[in-house]
Protein backbone atom coordinates (compact mmCIF):
# COMPACT_ATOMS: atom_id res chain seq x y z
CA UNK A 1 0.00 0.00 0.00
CA UNK A 2 1.68 3.57 -0.78
CA UNK A 3 1.51 5.29 1.87
CA UNK A 4 0.19 9.13 2.71
CA UNK A 5 2.19 12.45 2.56
CA UNK A 6 2.01 15.08 5.18
CA UNK A 7 4.39 17.58 5.22
CA UNK A 8 4.42 20.16 7.95
CA UNK A 9 6.03 23.18 8.51
CA UNK A 10 9.15 22.31 9.44
CA UNK A 11 9.40 19.54 6.48
CA UNK A 12 8.80 21.66 4.30
CA UNK A 13 11.73 24.62 5.45
CA UNK A 14 14.00 21.81 5.44
CA UNK A 15 13.16 20.60 2.06
CA UNK A 16 12.88 23.98 0.56
CA UNK A 17 16.63 24.42 2.07
CA UNK A 18 17.57 21.38 0.39
CA UNK A 19 15.94 22.71 -3.30
CA UNK A 20 17.59 25.87 -2.52
CA UNK A 21 21.13 24.71 -2.18
CA UNK A 22 20.58 22.06 -5.24
CA UNK A 23 19.81 24.83 -7.39
CA UNK A 24 22.33 26.88 -6.43
CA UNK A 25 25.21 24.00 -6.62
CA UNK A 26 24.14 22.58 -9.41
CA UNK A 27 23.04 25.49 -11.64
CA UNK A 28 19.43 24.02 -12.46
CA UNK A 29 17.26 26.98 -13.22
CA UNK A 30 13.78 24.88 -11.44
CA UNK A 31 14.04 21.64 -8.93
CA UNK A 32 10.62 19.96 -8.75
CA UNK A 33 9.85 16.97 -5.83
CA UNK A 34 7.11 14.99 -7.38
CA UNK A 35 5.16 12.41 -5.68
CA UNK A 36 5.08 9.27 -7.60
CA UNK A 37 1.34 9.27 -8.15
CA UNK A 38 1.84 12.96 -10.18
CA UNK A 39 1.44 15.32 -7.17
CA UNK A 40 3.75 18.41 -6.52
CA UNK A 41 4.80 18.05 -3.17
CA UNK A 42 7.44 21.11 -3.24
CA UNK A 43 9.43 22.92 -5.57
CA UNK A 44 12.36 25.76 -5.79
CA UNK A 45 13.29 28.22 -8.65
CA UNK A 46 11.49 30.83 -11.27
CA UNK A 47 8.61 28.37 -10.87
CA UNK A 48 6.16 31.41 -12.08
CA UNK A 49 7.44 30.29 -15.91
CA UNK A 50 6.54 26.98 -15.84
CA UNK A 51 3.17 24.90 -15.51
CA UNK A 52 4.84 22.95 -12.35
CA UNK A 53 1.18 21.10 -11.84
CA UNK A 54 0.99 19.52 -15.80
CA UNK A 55 5.00 19.19 -15.79
CA UNK A 56 4.51 16.80 -12.06
CA UNK A 57 1.68 14.47 -13.91
CA UNK A 58 3.47 14.34 -17.12
CA UNK A 59 6.62 13.56 -15.76
CA UNK A 60 5.54 11.10 -12.85
CA UNK A 61 3.66 9.14 -16.16
CA UNK A 62 7.02 9.23 -18.06
CA UNK A 63 8.84 7.47 -15.11
CA UNK A 64 6.55 5.11 -14.24
CA UNK A 65 6.24 4.20 -17.96
CA UNK A 66 9.87 4.00 -17.87
CA UNK A 67 10.38 2.20 -14.55
CA UNK A 68 7.50 -0.21 -16.39
CA UNK A 69 9.76 -0.55 -19.33
CA UNK A 70 13.19 -1.38 -17.18
CA UNK A 71 10.81 -4.30 -15.28
CA UNK A 72 10.06 -6.03 -18.92
CA UNK A 73 14.19 -5.60 -19.80
CA UNK A 74 14.42 -7.62 -15.83
CA UNK A 75 15.91 -4.25 -13.94
CA UNK A 76 14.10 -3.20 -11.00
CA UNK A 77 13.97 0.59 -12.29
CA UNK A 78 16.06 3.31 -14.23
CA UNK A 79 16.76 5.50 -10.95
CA UNK A 80 17.22 8.36 -13.43
CA UNK A 81 15.68 9.88 -16.51
CA UNK A 82 17.36 12.04 -18.59
CA UNK A 83 15.46 14.36 -21.73
CA UNK A 84 17.93 17.27 -23.78
CA UNK A 85 15.95 20.24 -25.21
CA UNK A 86 17.47 22.80 -27.12
CA UNK A 87 17.07 25.25 -24.56
CA UNK A 88 15.38 23.46 -21.43
CA UNK A 89 16.61 19.84 -20.39
CA UNK A 90 15.16 17.55 -17.85
CA UNK A 91 16.97 15.21 -15.01
CA UNK A 92 14.69 13.01 -13.43
CA UNK A 93 16.03 10.90 -10.33
CA UNK A 94 14.70 8.33 -7.56
CA UNK A 95 14.55 10.08 -4.02
CA UNK A 96 12.84 6.96 -2.39
CA UNK A 97 9.87 4.33 -3.70
CA UNK A 98 7.55 6.92 -3.73
CA UNK A 99 8.92 10.54 -4.38
CA UNK A 100 11.11 11.60 -7.35
CA UNK A 101 13.08 14.95 -7.76
CA UNK A 102 13.01 16.93 -11.32
CA UNK A 103 15.38 19.40 -12.16
CA UNK A 104 14.97 21.70 -14.68
CA UNK A 105 18.42 23.39 -16.58
CA UNK A 106 20.07 24.88 -19.27
CA UNK A 107 23.28 25.39 -21.11
CA UNK A 108 24.34 27.30 -17.97
CA UNK A 109 25.21 24.29 -16.49
CA UNK A 110 25.67 20.43 -17.63
CA UNK A 111 24.06 17.41 -16.70
CA UNK A 112 26.90 16.06 -14.88
CA UNK A 113 26.87 18.77 -12.22
CA UNK A 114 22.91 18.03 -12.77
CA UNK A 115 23.63 14.32 -11.65
CA UNK A 116 26.08 15.05 -9.40
CA UNK A 117 24.17 17.21 -6.96
CA UNK A 118 20.76 15.77 -7.77
CA UNK A 119 22.04 12.62 -5.53
CA UNK A 120 23.32 14.86 -2.42
CA UNK A 121 19.53 16.60 -2.40
CA UNK A 122 17.48 12.76 -2.98
CA UNK A 123 19.36 11.72 0.12
CA UNK A 124 18.96 14.40 1.91
CA UNK A 125 15.30 15.02 0.93
CA UNK A 126 14.90 11.10 1.48
CA UNK A 127 15.59 11.82 5.02
CA UNK A 128 13.25 14.40 6.07
CA UNK A 129 10.48 12.51 3.92
CA UNK A 130 11.17 9.58 5.80
CA UNK A 131 10.58 11.53 8.97
CA UNK A 132 7.64 13.13 7.77
CA UNK A 133 5.93 10.08 7.16
CA UNK A 134 6.47 9.16 10.93
CA UNK A 135 4.53 12.69 11.95
CA UNK A 136 1.00 12.84 12.55
CA UNK A 137 -1.82 13.18 9.79
CA UNK A 138 -4.02 15.31 11.59
CA UNK A 139 -2.98 17.85 13.58
CA UNK A 140 -4.32 21.53 14.39
CA UNK A 141 -6.91 22.61 12.33
CA UNK A 142 -7.73 19.21 11.26
CA UNK A 143 -7.16 17.19 14.16
CA UNK A 144 -10.57 16.77 15.16
CA UNK A 145 -13.09 15.10 12.16
CA UNK A 146 -15.18 17.17 9.30
CA UNK A 147 -18.78 17.61 10.49
CA UNK A 148 -20.84 16.48 7.27
CA UNK A 149 -21.29 20.25 6.08
CA UNK A 150 -17.64 20.58 6.02
CA UNK A 151 -17.36 17.84 3.32
CA UNK A 152 -19.25 18.86 1.39
CA UNK A 153 -17.10 19.09 -1.60
CA UNK A 154 -18.33 20.57 -4.88
CA UNK A 155 -16.26 20.88 -7.71
CA UNK A 156 -19.13 22.23 -9.92
CA UNK A 157 -23.08 22.60 -10.40
CA UNK A 158 -24.94 19.43 -10.13
CA UNK A 159 -27.52 18.76 -13.12
CA UNK A 160 -30.31 19.27 -10.56
CA UNK B 1 -2.83 8.42 -1.93
CA UNK B 2 -3.37 12.08 -0.23
CA UNK B 3 -0.80 14.69 0.48
CA UNK B 4 -1.60 17.31 3.34
CA UNK B 5 0.68 19.77 2.74
CA UNK B 6 0.29 22.42 6.53
CA UNK B 7 2.69 24.82 4.94
CA UNK B 8 0.66 25.24 1.79
CA UNK B 9 -2.11 25.06 3.28
CA UNK B 10 -3.34 22.19 0.74
CA UNK B 11 -5.18 18.84 0.73
CA UNK B 12 -4.26 17.26 -2.83
CA UNK B 13 -6.45 13.84 -4.01
CA UNK B 14 -6.25 11.72 -6.98
CA UNK B 15 -9.37 10.58 -8.51
CA UNK B 16 -9.26 8.44 -12.00
CA UNK B 17 -11.95 8.12 -14.10
CA UNK B 18 -12.29 4.13 -15.09
CA UNK B 19 -14.26 2.24 -17.48
CA UNK B 20 -14.06 0.43 -21.06
CA UNK B 21 -13.15 2.02 -24.22
CA UNK B 22 -15.24 4.86 -25.52
CA UNK B 23 -17.26 4.89 -22.52
CA UNK B 24 -17.06 8.41 -22.39
CA UNK B 25 -14.25 9.03 -20.03
CA UNK B 26 -12.45 11.82 -21.80
CA UNK B 27 -15.67 13.44 -22.31
CA UNK B 28 -16.19 13.69 -18.87
CA UNK B 29 -13.39 15.34 -17.88
CA UNK B 30 -13.65 17.72 -20.92
CA UNK B 31 -17.08 18.63 -19.79
CA UNK B 32 -15.37 19.46 -16.33
CA UNK B 33 -12.99 21.62 -18.08
CA UNK B 34 -15.15 23.95 -19.85
CA UNK B 35 -17.64 24.09 -17.21
CA UNK B 36 -15.02 25.52 -14.26
CA UNK B 37 -13.94 29.08 -14.73
CA UNK B 38 -10.10 29.07 -14.61
CA UNK B 39 -9.59 30.20 -11.11
CA UNK B 40 -10.47 26.60 -10.38
CA UNK B 41 -8.96 24.01 -13.32
CA UNK B 42 -5.34 24.07 -13.94
CA UNK B 43 -4.35 23.04 -17.91
CA UNK B 44 -5.85 19.41 -19.46
CA UNK B 45 -3.77 17.44 -21.16
CA UNK B 46 -4.51 14.28 -22.92
CA UNK B 47 -1.86 12.09 -24.32
CA UNK B 48 -4.06 10.88 -27.14
CA UNK B 49 -3.52 8.76 -30.73
CA UNK B 50 -4.03 10.17 -33.84
CA UNK B 51 -7.46 9.31 -33.54
CA UNK B 52 -8.74 11.13 -30.18
CA UNK B 53 -8.31 7.17 -28.04
CA UNK B 54 -6.25 8.01 -24.91
CA UNK B 55 -3.04 6.23 -25.35
CA UNK B 56 -1.95 7.28 -21.75
CA UNK B 57 -4.10 9.25 -20.16
CA UNK B 58 -5.77 12.73 -19.52
CA UNK B 59 -4.76 14.73 -17.02
CA UNK B 60 -7.12 18.18 -15.79
CA UNK B 61 -6.15 19.52 -11.57
CA UNK B 62 -9.27 21.06 -9.77
CA UNK B 63 -10.21 22.88 -6.76
CA UNK B 64 -13.04 22.15 -4.74
CA UNK B 65 -14.18 24.03 -1.47
CA UNK B 66 -12.11 25.63 0.91
CA UNK B 67 -11.91 23.20 4.39
CA UNK B 68 -10.52 24.50 7.62
CA UNK B 69 -8.03 27.58 5.70
CA UNK B 70 -7.06 24.63 3.80
CA UNK B 71 -7.70 24.02 -0.09
CA UNK B 72 -8.57 21.03 -1.48
CA UNK B 73 -7.74 19.81 -5.06
CA UNK B 74 -8.52 17.05 -6.97
CA UNK B 75 -6.34 15.59 -10.00
CA UNK B 76 -8.41 14.29 -12.03
CA UNK B 77 -7.23 11.63 -14.35
CA UNK B 78 -8.56 9.61 -16.90
CA UNK B 79 -7.05 5.62 -18.32
CA UNK B 80 -6.98 4.06 -21.58
CA UNK B 81 -9.82 2.21 -21.69
CA UNK B 82 -8.76 -0.15 -24.19
CA UNK B 83 -8.21 -3.38 -23.56
CA UNK B 84 -4.85 -3.58 -24.45
CA UNK B 85 -3.56 -0.93 -22.74
CA UNK B 86 -3.40 -2.63 -19.30
CA UNK B 87 0.02 -1.77 -18.03
CA UNK B 88 -0.46 2.42 -18.42
CA UNK B 89 -3.59 1.62 -16.87
CA UNK B 90 -2.63 0.06 -13.84
CA UNK B 91 0.16 2.95 -13.93
CA UNK B 92 -2.39 5.46 -13.95
CA UNK B 93 -4.08 4.04 -10.52
CA UNK B 94 -1.22 4.28 -8.35
CA UNK B 95 -1.99 6.73 -5.28
CA UNK B 96 -5.33 6.84 -6.23
CA UNK B 97 -8.36 8.08 -3.87
CA UNK B 98 -11.13 7.81 -5.73
CA UNK B 99 -12.95 6.32 -8.29
CA UNK B 100 -15.35 7.22 -11.14
CA UNK B 101 -16.58 4.05 -13.14
CA UNK B 102 -18.08 5.25 -16.22
CA UNK B 103 -20.20 2.69 -17.91
CA UNK B 104 -21.22 2.56 -21.48
CA UNK B 105 -25.06 1.82 -20.75
CA UNK B 106 -25.84 0.75 -24.53
CA UNK B 107 -26.67 -3.13 -24.50
CA UNK B 108 -23.74 -4.18 -27.06
CA UNK B 109 -21.42 -3.11 -24.43
CA UNK B 110 -22.40 -4.62 -21.05
CA UNK B 111 -19.66 -7.39 -21.37
CA UNK B 112 -16.95 -4.59 -21.68
CA UNK B 113 -18.12 -3.12 -18.90
CA UNK B 114 -18.25 -6.13 -16.65
CA UNK B 115 -14.54 -6.86 -17.81
CA UNK B 116 -13.14 -2.99 -17.42
CA UNK B 117 -14.77 -3.49 -13.53
CA UNK B 118 -13.01 -6.81 -12.61
CA UNK B 119 -10.17 -5.15 -14.28
CA UNK B 120 -10.39 -2.10 -12.20
CA UNK B 121 -10.45 -4.55 -9.16
CA UNK B 122 -7.41 -6.67 -9.91
CA UNK B 123 -5.26 -3.70 -10.83
CA UNK B 124 -5.99 -1.92 -7.63
CA UNK B 125 -5.49 -4.90 -5.62
CA UNK B 126 -1.58 -4.71 -7.03
CA UNK B 127 -1.33 -2.16 -5.19
CA UNK B 128 -3.34 -3.65 -2.01
CA UNK B 129 -6.18 -1.42 -2.65
CA UNK B 130 -9.72 -2.53 -1.99
CA UNK B 131 -12.11 -1.80 -4.15
CA UNK B 132 -15.15 -1.86 -1.36
CA UNK B 133 -13.27 0.52 1.06
CA UNK B 134 -12.47 2.99 -2.15
CA UNK B 135 -14.48 5.79 -2.72
CA UNK B 136 -16.21 5.00 -5.98
CA UNK B 137 -19.29 6.07 -8.00
CA UNK B 138 -20.79 4.63 -10.93
CA UNK B 139 -21.68 6.74 -13.92
CA UNK B 140 -23.66 5.60 -16.27
CA UNK B 141 -23.24 7.18 -19.82
CA UNK B 142 -24.86 7.56 -22.99
CA UNK B 143 -28.44 7.44 -21.01
CA UNK B 144 -29.46 9.34 -24.36
CA UNK B 145 -28.78 6.97 -26.69
CA UNK B 146 -31.98 4.42 -27.91
CA UNK B 147 -29.76 1.12 -27.24
CA UNK B 148 -28.97 1.84 -24.16
CA UNK B 149 -29.97 -0.40 -21.38
CA UNK B 150 -32.67 -0.06 -18.43
CA UNK B 151 -30.21 1.50 -15.60
CA UNK B 152 -31.93 -1.29 -12.86
CA UNK B 153 -29.95 -3.82 -15.41
CA UNK B 154 -26.77 -1.88 -15.39
CA UNK B 155 -27.11 -1.67 -11.12
CA UNK B 156 -27.64 -5.75 -11.37
CA UNK B 157 -24.73 -5.97 -13.53
CA UNK B 158 -22.64 -3.79 -12.16
CA UNK B 159 -23.12 -2.11 -8.65
CA UNK B 160 -24.32 -5.26 -6.86
CA UNK B 161 -21.52 -5.81 -4.23
CA UNK B 162 -22.44 -5.57 -0.30
CA UNK B 163 -21.35 -1.80 -0.30
CA UNK B 164 -23.56 -0.50 -3.35
CA UNK B 165 -22.15 2.81 -5.19
CA UNK B 166 -23.57 5.62 -5.51
CA UNK B 167 -24.52 5.80 -9.42
CA UNK B 168 -25.57 8.38 -11.69
CA UNK B 169 -27.13 8.64 -15.47
CA UNK B 170 -25.27 10.65 -17.35
CA UNK B 171 -24.98 11.92 -21.17
CA UNK B 172 -20.90 12.91 -21.16
CA UNK B 173 -21.23 14.93 -24.71
CA UNK B 174 -23.39 17.65 -23.32
CA UNK B 175 -22.35 17.49 -19.62
CA UNK B 176 -25.36 16.47 -18.03
CA UNK B 177 -24.68 13.94 -14.70
CA UNK B 178 -21.03 14.32 -15.12
CA UNK B 179 -20.79 17.11 -11.93
CA UNK B 180 -23.10 14.80 -9.98
CA UNK B 181 -20.89 11.51 -10.20
CA UNK B 182 -17.50 13.75 -9.22
CA UNK B 183 -18.97 15.91 -6.24
CA UNK B 184 -19.59 12.89 -4.98
CA UNK B 185 -17.05 11.36 -5.38
CA UNK B 186 -15.01 14.18 -4.02
CA UNK B 187 -17.09 13.84 -1.01
CA UNK B 188 -16.89 10.33 -0.58
CA UNK B 189 -12.93 11.16 -0.82
CA UNK B 190 -13.04 13.84 1.74
CA UNK B 191 -14.90 11.98 4.25
CA UNK B 192 -12.90 8.56 3.52
CA UNK B 193 -9.84 10.97 4.96
CA UNK B 194 -11.34 12.92 7.04
CA UNK B 195 -14.58 12.60 8.57
CA UNK B 196 -16.10 11.01 11.54
CA UNK B 197 -15.69 7.10 10.41
CA UNK B 198 -12.23 7.25 9.88
CA UNK B 199 -11.45 8.96 13.01
CA UNK B 200 -13.50 5.97 14.58
CA UNK B 201 -11.18 3.47 12.57
CA UNK B 202 -8.19 4.81 13.50
CA UNK B 203 -8.61 4.76 16.61
CA UNK B 204 -9.33 1.26 17.13
CA UNK B 205 -6.58 0.04 15.34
Amino acid sequence: MLRDLVIHENEAARIGQVLGSFLEESGASEALLIDRSGQLVASSGKTATFDTVSISALAAGAFSSTGAIAELLGETEFSVLFHQGVRESIHVSTVDGETILLAIFNDGTTVGMVRLFAKEACRAIGAVLAEARTQPRRVGALASPLSADETRSQIGPESR
Amino acid sequence: MSIINYAAKEINFKVVYYGPGVAGKTASLQHVHRSLPDGKKGKMISLATGDDRTIFFDFLPVSALTVRGFVTKFQLYTVPGQVFYNMTRKLVLRGVDGVVFVADSQFERLKENVESFRNLEENLREYNYDLDRMPCVMQYNKRDLPTAAPVPYLEYMLNRRARRMPSFESVASRGAGVFDALNTVSRMVLLSEFGQEQEVQRNAS
